[in-house]
């Protein structure tokens, strides 16, 4: 079974409340795949409570990138989150833990 | 060309990663960014115990360590590390100088961004402050306990201060890609409506403001290139930017680390949002269109950045007090870990009953205290530590809820301990961010020149 990990690599951070995690591809053919199959709905779901608001992928052909907006995802932000990690940087590490296919 | 080096990317950063740049002559210029939107509030505190004081602690490592050997060299030295009292920082470093027998040196303050004290004034002007997440207007939101107010100033004061001959300009808040931005205008003459130039200069100030980040730090790309030891002494980045605007990204020569196509995309992406749209105060970014070459060892080619008009406004963001914080953490162990972390839970709610603990979250580290729902929890673990996070309006309750908690001390969970430098610990101030935007025609950064 591969992980997104096997295709992609990438790098968490915050802005206020909001979190971004770019999903850097490995390979052109990779870019192609997750591409097509890694939506901002399927990272939404993926997330579950950790991210309260809507999640919005952007795109960067020119770097074989997506980059990925998590509203709400830092229990209001660095200054006022009591969580264990509150400036999200281990939130791409555990996205590209998603199982590609079996 | 001219070759900016990057030598702190927050407070508290080793600024004396620029004395390889310097001293190895790798650069015509050293940025050090020390501001992070919590940053400007703890300097508050500090300003508020000391009047003289209000700027970061690393600017007197800078006027100590390295403003004489770049001095020496004819080497400016930019950095926004003055935070809410650039003019103290100004005098300290001047004084500095002096005594280190430095002569025909200029320092330049640049102050203006700072709001505070105008608010009740700008507000009668017409300005709103409305809150950007929420729409709320400044003056109708029930807390007022503003501690600062500062707006995002761009590149063009510092530009002013290098042009008039300054060797160190000391700033308040300034974007951080346009500290860097500064120098390459003041070298090249860039128009300030040259958008695509001035977003090739942003992009190459985002990829250098976090310092190690872009030279193996925090790197995924990186980690399995590095030896271990490594980290702890990153050459820190430079840029080598051409005047029509492409740019080499590398690090200090003959230093660890490393500089990849693959750690720049790392960088480029970090804190990014619309990455067609990276707006600043001096120009509108675009991430999309730039390409990256390999240039050789630890070097890479970035080109084809292209850029649209500033936005009409500036961003001004605030910070006001919203209460306290504090830290508990206790381990538990095998045996009936879950029943032991229920009994837990239990005591620690009936001993703070009718104290106003506004909020209480438990965390299990280890187990899912970083990614929640997403882990699995296991049902038999050896064993389980416990963060217990709370919250009140002012830090006397918290005292008493630590205190309730340990009188249970020998009453507790069997086998329970508790970590004692938690127990030691005092509350933290829990700060609000409140971002909003104000017209340019409110601002007007000031330059003070002092000379030694």
């Amino acid at each position: 079974m591969r992980r997104l990990y096997d295709l992609a690599y990438g790098r968490s951070g915050d802005k206020g409340n909001i979190a971004n995690v770019s999903v850097i591809a490995r390979t052109p053919d990779d870019y192609a795949e997750i591409k097509a199959k890694l939506t901002a709905e399927r990272v939404k779901a993926f997330y579950g409570d950790l991210v309260a608001g809507e999640v919005i992928r952007y795109d960067l052909d020119n770097i074989e990138a997506l980059n990925f907006v998590l509203h709400g995802a830092l229990d209001g932000g660095a200054t006022r989150s009591l969580r264990i990690d509150p400036l999200g940087k281990s939130l791409a590490g555990i996205l590209l833990s998603m199982e590609w296919d079996s | 060309m001219l070759r900016i080096g990057s030598a702190q990317g927050f407070y508290g950063d080793d600024v004396t990663r620029a004395l390889p740049m310097i001293e190895g002559g790798h650069v015509d210029v050293v940025c050090f960014e020390a501001l992070s939107e919590l940053t400007l509030a703890i300097l508050r505190k500090d300003m508020l115990a000391n009047p003289a004081r209000g700027y970061t602690f690393d600017v007197s490592i800078i006027a100590r360590e390295i403003l004489p050997k770049a001095f020496a060299r004819k080497i400016p030295l930019i950095t926004n590390g003055g935070g809410l009292n650039p003019t103290a920082a100004a005098q300290m470093i001047r004084d500095t100088a002096a005594k280190a027998g430095l002569t025909g040196l200029k320092v330049a303050a640049v102050t203006g961004d700072d709001m505070l004290a105008r608010l009740p004034e700008l507000q009668a002007a017409g300005e709103a402050f409305a809150n950007m997440d929420t729409g709320e207007a400044l003056a109708d939101t029930a807390n007022q306990a503003f501690v600062t107010a500062n707006v995002y100033l761009g590149a063009a004061p510092i530009v002013e201060a290098l042009q008039n001959g300054a060797d160190i300009v000391i700033t308040g808040r300034v974007a951080d890609p346009c500290l860097y931005l500064a120098p390459m205008i003041a070298k090249f003459g860039w128009a300030w409506d040259d958008w695509n130039r001035l977003a090739a200069g942003i992009i190459a100030g985002h990829l250098l403001e976090c310092t190690g980040q872009v030279v193996g730090g925090n790197s995924l790309a990186a980690m399995n290139l590095l030896d271990p030891a490594d980290l702890a002494h990153l050459g820190y980045p430079i840029a080598h930017i051409n005047e029509e605007g492409s740019f080499v990204l590398t690090k200090t020569p003959g230093t660890a680390g490393c500089v990849s196509v693959e750690t720049v995309k790392e960088q480029l992406l970090y804190e990014i949002h619309d990455p067609a749209r990276y707006l600043t105060p001096d120009v509108t970014a675009n991430f999309t269109t730039l390409k990256l070459t390999p240039d050789g060892e630890n070097r890479v080619h970035v080109s084809g950045v292209t850029g649209q008009p500033r936005p009409e406004k500036l961003k001004v963001s605030m910070g006001r007090m919203e209460g306290y914080m504090r830290e508990l953490i206790f381990t538990l162990g095998y045996p009936a870990v879950w029943r032991k972390y229920e009994l837990l839970q239990g005591m620690i709610a009936e001993s703070w009953k009718g104290l106003p603990i506004d909020r209480v979250v438990y965390h299990r580290l280890g187990i899912d205290s970083l990614f929640g729902s997403i882990s699995e929890t296991p049902d038999y673990p050896d064993e389980l530590v416990v963060r217990v996070m709370f919250t009140a309006a002012d830090p006397d309750t918290l005292k008493t809820a630590v205190r309730r908690v340990m009188a249970n001390g020998l009453s507790c969970p069997p086998g329970m301990s508790v970590s004692g430098s938690t127990v030691g610990g005092d509350p933290r101030v829990i700060l609000g961010l409140w971002s909003s935007l104000i017209g340019r025609e409110h601002v007007q950064p000031q330059i003070t020149y002092m000379e030694v």
